[in-house]
């Protein structure tokens, strides 16, 4: 018997998904030129003028500053989410009366907008980062929770019965079986949290803090400089996108590097 | 029934295991009560391949999770090693290949045997280096880093097979464990599960379906009836191995369909 080959080469597919990206890329940034050569610059800048924009705040250290502190804000929110959520899906999921008694929960905190939970976040922390990170926990919470619920659920009893006849301690069976059974779905509500969490920041930002990017958005459009406000937008973009495939999706391809592939 | 006195008889040290009047009933969705196994008893004599035959319902695998300590029985006892397994049983000398391999998917096939060290305080050089030494002695010594679905059916019951070996276990259970291979590879496991046993002594209980595949492993053969389990006929085979194909082997194997067929058409194979 000999050990199966690697898995065949993917360069030349990622190869050609990168040309269609780029393609894609300079067909918007075109259009958006196009658009803008018939408009005036506070309905629609140039792309040229909006770059102009974007290295005059990176160079005064403004735009830095303030995409960091509202991922801070964001970590901080995802922090607390995933630090109460994890432990109450595992409990929610373990228990079926506490399962039953609090299902209803979480839909109606899902229900509740994000614009609501700020306005409370104003009335009890006021101006202050508090109030970003109070959005965003509340809406990555029911997120983080309903999943690693859901994931508890999926434990493979076999499993659970396969860790009994080796004798492992509760707390063998909880790392080696439940951990790694609840890991991908835990993975997703984070993924889906960290997104919400993100964009909500920025409406907290806007309505209740005095620095960060939803801050300093707000500021611009009420300054109507709308280059700002399109050289900020795409900042975020840009940073959402680098924590999605620099950071989440290798980390995802690796910790469950065990899946079958069924993407074709 | 018998009932467990503090004066039982001090059991006999050379039975691996002992059944002794063991009952066992379910409780069914509806509130209705099944009953599984009715007055089982028998022996499994240390070192021996002890092979259950019965169909299916008959509570097999009830009986080995009773074996192995995951279910109590209603009523009578179950001994292993001469404990019983209500009491302290040291369960490190047991090894248990269930009917469906449950590898854990998100483990290679080496970490998947050396799951079953993970009880103790060894520590994971060692743990690696012996799960892979029983890959190799089950064949698939170059295939520690696949992960279960990279592997084929065949390769997946090795890869379980060598977790319950790897313990280096004095009783095996095995339920069903070749029943989803082809012909073939299931021969071929027959032979290095005879091998496997030649070295290293451990008692079998290798619970099947397949007259055939019970007549080619074991020296003891007890036959189920259908549901509720009882003993329906205990008999010893004492043929030389290889057994596949000879006269002998297909002569005991017809008189056993017969018997089989006398006995009940419930019998499901
Ligand atoms: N936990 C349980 N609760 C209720 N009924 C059960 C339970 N486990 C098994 N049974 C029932 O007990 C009977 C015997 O089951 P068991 O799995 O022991 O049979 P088996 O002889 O191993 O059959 P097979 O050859 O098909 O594997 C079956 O009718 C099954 O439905
Ligand atoms: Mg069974």
């Amino acid at each position: 018997m000999r050990a199966p080959t690697e898995a065949p080469k993917k360069t030349a597919g990622s190869a050609s998904l990168a040309l269609r990206r780029s393609a894609l890329l300079v067909l918007l940034i075109a259009a958006w030129w196009a658009a803008s050569l018939f408009s005036p610059p506070y309905v629609l800048p140039s792309p040229v003028r909006v770059m102009q924009r974007l290295v005059t705040l990176a160079e005064s250290g403004d735009l830095f500053y303030n995409l960091f502190t509202t991922l801070w804000r964001v970590l901080a929110g995802f922090a607390v989410a995933v630090a109460i959520g994890v432990p109450g899906g595992i409990l929610l999921g373990s228990n079926r009366t506490l399962g039953a008694f609090f299902e209803p929960v979480l839909p109606v905190m899902n229900t509740v907008s994000s614009a609501i939970w700020a306005i409370f976040a104003i009335i009890w922390f006021g101006l202050s980062p508090l109030t970003p990170i109070f959005v965003v926990l509340m809406t990555a919470l029911p997120l983080i929770i309903t999943n690693v619920w859901q994931g508890t659920q999926a434990v493979n009893a076999d499993f659970v019965e396969l860790a009994q006849t080796l004798r492992f301690s509760r707390l063998k069976t909880l790392v080696k079986i439940y951990v790694p059974s609840i890991l991908p779905y835990f993975f997703s509500g984070a993924r889906l949290a960290f997104g919400f969490g993100w964009r909500v920041s920025l409406v907290a930002e806007t309505l209740g803090a005095s620095s960060g990017v939803g801050y300093r958005l707000r500021q611009a459009s009420d300054l109507i400089q709308t280059d700002q406000v399109f050289a900020w937008t795409i900042a975020q973009i840009a940073m959402m996108v680098v924590i999605e495939m620099g950071l989440l999706a290798p980390l995802e391809r690796h910790l469950f590097r065990w899946r079958r592939d069924v993407r074709t | 029934m018998t009932q467990t006195a503090p004066h039982a008889p001090p059991s006999d040290p050379r039975q691996a295991l002992a059944f002794r009047h063991v009952s066992k009933h379910f409780l069914r969705g509806d509130g209705s009560s099944l009953e599984v196994l009715r007055d089982v008893g028998f022996d499994v004599p240390a070192g021996s391949v002890v092979s259950i035959l019965g169909p299916s319902g008959s509570g097999k695998s009830t009986l080995l999770n009773m074996a192995a300590g995951l279910l109590l029985p209603d009523d009578g006892r179950v001994l292993v090693l001469g404990h019983e397994t209500s009491g302290t049983v040291d369960w490190s000398r047991l090894g248990y290949m269930f009917q469906d391999d449950r590898l854990l998917p998100w483990r290679t096939a080496v970490d998947n045997v050396g799951l079953a060290l993970e009880t103790g305080s060894m520590g994971k050089r060692e743990r690696r280096e012996r799960a892979q030494a029983q890959l190799a002695v089950v064949g698939l010594g170059e295939f520690g880093s696949s992960y279960p679905h990279q592997l084929s059916g065949g390769m997946r019951s090795r890869v379980a097979l060598a977790r319950s070996l790897v313990t280096e276990p004095d009783i095996l259970l095995m339920d069903e464990p070749f029943s989803r291979l082809d012909a073939q590879t299931r021969t071929t496991m027959h032979t290095e599960l005879l091998r496997i046993h030649r070295e290293r002594g451990m008692s079998i209980v290798f619970v099947t379906h397949d007259v055939e595949e019970a007549v080619i492993l074991a020296d003891r053969i007890v036959m189920f009836s259908p549901r509720p389990g009882r003993v329906h006929t205990e008999l010893s085979v004492d043929l030389a191995h290889p057994r596949l194909g000879t006269p002998e082997a297909l002569t005991l194997v017809a008189e056993l369909r017969a018997a089989i067929a006398g006995m009940s058409a419930d019998w499901v194979i």
